[in-house]
């Protein structure tokens, strides 16, 4: 259809007054939206051309919601046979996003990633599935662009009369009425239809549906009453009646007929759905386990001689594991209890040494936090390095403090005795918290030792003074 | 599962351990020091059920994710336990340090919560602590207290279940901080005893503690 290439593609847009065909048209083509509007208006004027051109392409062209909604699907099926296909796992991701395009070039790729989903027998993840979902996606595409395209060329039609009828001899109110009346109907019924696509997507609530319904009934009613009025004005009541009945009592046993189809057809499509969703999740979590997990448990089998090794390796997946299973995406980084972690995490990448990190309270990280949590590291790389047993870690955030406490178990130290050659704790630990304005302190008996640094949140020059006498160095 | 009764009535203490890995089970036997008597072991929520009530231990070692039942996993048990509450005692164990599991299992009657990775003598000695009635709070569940409660102390106009005192407060930080009770009591120049106390108290408060605000923050917290 519009397939050019450095144009953003032809969706209708949110920002509507019937259906965002203007809108849309106006991006695509890079047009003012006004200029658009009156330009669609004036065509409408001019003999309804307008009116056909616009019921045409709100019929063809997909919301952007939908367009979305239909790219992002892409990906489902060809995600896994990248269960199967160790490296391709990354690249599956990124698969698909292309411009909405028409059905010809969609519906092929589904169905040979479905295709060799089942030819890939580790794939076991998802091919009952995808294999449904291909072959049924290509036939309802076949057949909904045949609908759509018949009700555009209807309609065309229907402008064409409507031209006719106006250059011609002038044509009686009585007519006129009733095609208003219908087409008018038509709109209704058809923003509905709209509408309950778009909120399929979303669950919608009852009293949506029930506002729905009365304006498809609405929509129903102008169509029947405008083409009763049509019909009684060229003949009798009698036979208007009679007509009447009639097609009711066909429209009766053509939906006798359809109903079970259509359910059955309904729910096909909502298994369907449900079964493609659980695949991709499914999918997922095997692409990040393979990545993550199974690469570690590989490594660990090759080293199991070196201890030290195993422990830091499975530490280390631990933490990648929770993190990925319990972070909140929502909640924002750059946090410092996060810079504590990082650097906990990264000493115990370096020694092998466990270090449990316990945080309370939050704050965004400043330029002045960077150093806290420099130092803080440096406290754990000589708690992990001299200390025994596990290294503990405790941040607790309050409104005019930051402190961080990094205890070992080792057997301890003479903070007064450590050489003044020895940056580690003087230099790194104890100056830079007095630079910054914090203080820091050393604690060390025999069952272990502590360093303890504070640091207040306001820039104040509380440290001018530093150590305040608590620093036993 | 399987409950195999460990004949008289020994001196020493009986546990349940119900956890759904076996290789974790059999692993938690061998560790744990030779006064544990392991009484009977479980893999589901019914099968826990079923043997707490049969065995009647003084101490269940329970963890929070479980299969079978409505799903609830430790939860479940501790209700599936109810009437034996008084008599036994749970100890939640868990490789997930999520706040919601934490919190939820022990405002269902967990009198504690560690994390599997801590040593076969530091569980033995927490199973003991809690078959003397006490509670057992780990450095990160001293951490969510701290969080929920908020770290400001107490004042007088305030429901007591509410918030901690300065005394609780100052107990908490020290065993976030990695403080044994042992260190605790050192620091603060109080017994032993009276650190359990202060621990019994909170973890009381964590438990009974109406305030909507526990429940919205641990739901809220996913994560540590």
């Amino acid at each position: 259809m519009t397939t050019a290439v450095s144009r953003p593609p032809l969706v209708r847009g949110s920002d509507r007054v019937i259906a965002g065909v203007c809108s849309g048209l106006a991006r695509h083509l890079g047009w003012p939206l006004r200029l658009v509007r009156i330009g669609m208006v004036v065509a409408a004027l001019a003999g309804g051309a307008g009116v056909a051109f616009y019921a045409w392409l709100w019929i063809m062209v997909p919301t952007a919601d939908e367009s979305a909604k239909r790219d992002s699907r892409r990906p489902a099926s060809p995600i896994a046979p990248a269960v199967s296909a160790p490296f391709a796992a990354s690249t599956a991701g990124t698969y698909g996003p292309g411009p909405y395009a028409g059905s010809p070039s969609e519906s092929p790729t589904p169905c040979a990633a479905a295709a060799a989903g089942t030819a890939a027998p580790e794939a076991a993840a998802a091919p009952a599935g995808s294999v449904p979902a291909g072959a049924w996606r290509n036939r309802v595409t076949g057949m909904r662009y045949g609908k759509e395209i018949l009700l555009g060329a209807g309609l065309l039609l229907a402008a064409g009369i409507l031209i006719a009828r106006l250059l011609g001899v002038d044509v009686p109110l009585g007519t006129l009425i009733p095609v208003a009346a219908i087409l008018g109907g038509a709109a209704i019924a058809w923003m509905q239809l709209d509408e309950t696509r778009r909120a399929g997507l979303v669950d919608k609530t009852k009293a949506d549906q029930a506002g729905g319904w009365a304006r498809l009934a609405a929509g129903l009613a102008l169509v029947v009453a405008g083409v009763l009025v049509m019909v009684s004005g060229s003949g009798s009541w009698e036979q208007t009646w009679l007509a009447l009945l009639s097609s009711v009592a066909v429209l009766g046993g053509v939906a006798l007929v359809l109903l079970p189809w259509g359910l059955k057809f309904w729910r096909d499509l909502e298994t369907e759905r449900a079964g493609r969703v659980r695949a991709t999740e499914r999918a997922e979590i095997a692409a990040h386990l393979h990545d993550s997990v199974l690469q570690t448990l590989a490594l660990i089998q090759r080293r199991a001689g070196n201890e030290s090794d195993v422990v830091r390796l499975a530490r280390a997946q631990e933490r990648e594991l929770r993190g990925w299973l319990y972070r909140d995406p929502g909640k924002e980084s750059g946090q410092l209890s996060e810079g504590i972690k990082a650097a906990a995490a990264e000493v115990e990448d370096t020694l092998g040494h466990a270090v449990e990190v316990v945080t309370v309270g939050d704050c965004p990280m400043s330029e002045r936090h960077e150093a806290l949590v420099q130092a803080a590291r440096e406290a754990m790389l000589n708690a992990a390095r001299h200390g025994g047993g596990a290294v503990s870690v405790y941040l607790e955030v309050t409104d005019g403090w930051a402190e961080v406490f990094v205890k070992d178990r080792g057997p301890g130290f003479d903070p007064d005795a450590v050489p003044a050659d020895r940056l580690g704790v003087r230099e790194s630990v104890i100056g830079r918290m007095n630079r910054h304005g914090g203080t820091a302190t050393i604690s060390s008996s025999p069952d272990g030792t502590e360093v303890r640094l504070r640091l207040p949140l306001s820039a104040a020059p509380a440290g001018a003074g530093n150590s305040n006498g608590e620093v036993r160095l | 599962m399987s409950s195999t009764e460990a004949g008289s009535p020994a001196p020493g203490i009986r546990v349940v351990i119900v956890d759904d890995h076996a290789i974790f089970r059999s692993g938690l036997k061998a560790d744990l020091d030779p006064d544990i008597i392991v009484a009977g072991e479980a893999g589901t929520v019914e099968g826990a059920v079923a043997v707490i009530a049969a065995v009647r231990p003084d101490v269940v070692l329970l963890d929070v994710h479980l299969p079978g039942g409505l799903g609830g996993g430790g939860r479940e048990v501790l209700a599936g336990s109810a009437p034996l509450l008084g008599s036994t005692r749970f100890l939640a164990l868990s490789v997930s340090d999520a706040a919601e599991d934490v919190v939820s299992v022990i405002r269902a009657g967990a009198r504690g919560y560690v994390t599997k990775t801590i040593s076969g003598a530091q569980i033995s000695d927490a199973v003991r602590r809690v078959a003397g009635g006490d509670a057992v709070f780990s450095p990160r569940l001293a951490g969510f207290v701290l969080d929920a409660f908020g770290t400001a102390p107490a004042d007088i106009a305030d429901d007591e279940l509410d918030r901690l005192s300065a005394r609780e407060l100052e107990v908490m930080r020290l065993i976030a901080r990695g403080y044994s009770y042992k260190e605790v009591a050192k620091e603060l120049f109080i017994s032993i005893k009276t650190v359990e106390t202060h621990v019994s108290a909170v973890l009381r408060k964590l438990q009974l503690s109406s305030r909507h605000e526990l429940t919205r923050w641990a739901a809220e917290r996913r994560l540590l």
